[in-house]
């Protein structure tokens, strides 16, 4: 899967560093340094983006790589997912509408820490 | 030019303070060095030509290249800008005027001794790149968002600051409004599951 590089572009500024990652036949977006909204803790840790569908029903998911907290309690539903030889953990927060970009989709899952539900 | 001196033949030169007047005919003559305006308008002198001014805003001193400087960059030399600020020429007998930012202030204006800024209370923010008046201080999102007649069941509003980009902001806390804030809007697309 290819990606546009102007959404990638837009992408490296929510983060220190964009790359691509292959699982199988998919490729995640691994953004290291990603920056939190306000009131997160840590305020910035790496993260993979998922911006497709998978087998758990979301239509794309964001993995971090640490647990994060943040000022709503959050379902965190994958602890320690194995993925691009790395370990992951996400809560449950599904982006359900089509988004015409990356940093949409990124985005629409960070507006996860900054919202009751 | 050899200053504060009388040349052979030449005009008749005067020194006064740190500007050096041509003294000329008329109120047209140049001096040659950059002159203080606040010294003029103490001594309710008329403001000759010069190739610049020297300008107090806020209480520092600047050298301004042209007599009829714009609001906005007078605003900017103190690292201000009209989405927030005003620009006010402070005149010697107390009267004050507020000079917008296209502006163009005629430096040589008899009695002006300087500007000061002061902070507005209904300041310019921009969303989604076209500018709006809000009022000064804590705002909710919802006001915000409804600037562009979205609200925040429907919109996550963004704040782009520090040259980051654009994060989320919680819809159920105050923005605090200071002026010049860089906001987006962008669909709410998720939720809990």
């Amino acid at each position: 899967m290819e990606y546009v590089k102007q959404q990638i572009e837009e992408l490296k500024g929510y983060c220190s560093k964009v790359s691509a990652l292959t699982e199988g036949n998919d490729t995640y977006l691994h953004l290291e340094k990603l920056r939190l909204p306000d009131g997160c803790e840590p305020r910035e840790c790496d993260a993979l983006l998922r911006p497709f569908g998978g087998s758990d029903g979301y239509p794309s998911r964001l993995y971090f790589s640490v647990q994060i907290r943040s000022s709503y309690t959050r379902n965190w539903n994958i602890s320690n997912a194995r993925i691009c030889e790395k370990n992951w953990f996400a809560f449950s927060w599904m982006v359900n509408r089509p988004l015409p970009t990356l940093a949409q989709i990124l985005v629409a899952h960070l507006t996860g820490f900054t919202k009751e539900k | 030019m050899q200053l504060g001196a009388r040349g052979a033949g030449g005009p008749a030169i005067k020194t006064k303070g740190t500007e050096n007047h041509v003294a000329g005919e008329g109120q047209n003559s140049m001096t040659s060095t950059e002159i203080d305006i606040f010294e003029f308008s103490q001594r309710g002198e008329e403001v000759p030509h010069a190739p610049a001014y020297r300008v107090r805003i806020d209480g520092e001193v600047f050298r301004i290249d042209t007599p009829t400087p714009k609001g906005e960059l007078l605003l900017g030399k103190v690292g201000k800008r009209p989405c927030a600020f005003e620009l006010i020429e402070e005149f010697v007998h107390g009267k004050n005027d507020v000079v917008e930012q296209e502006e163009e202030v005629d430096l040589r204006k008899r009695g002006l001794k300087g500007f000061i800024t002061a902070h507005k209370e209904i300041v310019t923010i921009f969303i989604n790149g076209d500018p709006y008046k809000i009022e000064r201080g804590n705002r909710t999102v919802a006001e915000i968002l409804g600037k562009v007649n979205e609200t925040p069941e429907g919109y996550v509003l963004l704040e782009e600051k520090g040259g980051q980009p654009p994060m989320p902001l919680p819809p159920d806390r105050p923005v605090k409004i200071h002026g010049c804030e860089v906001f987006h809007t962008q669909p709410q697309s998720g939720g809990s599951s």
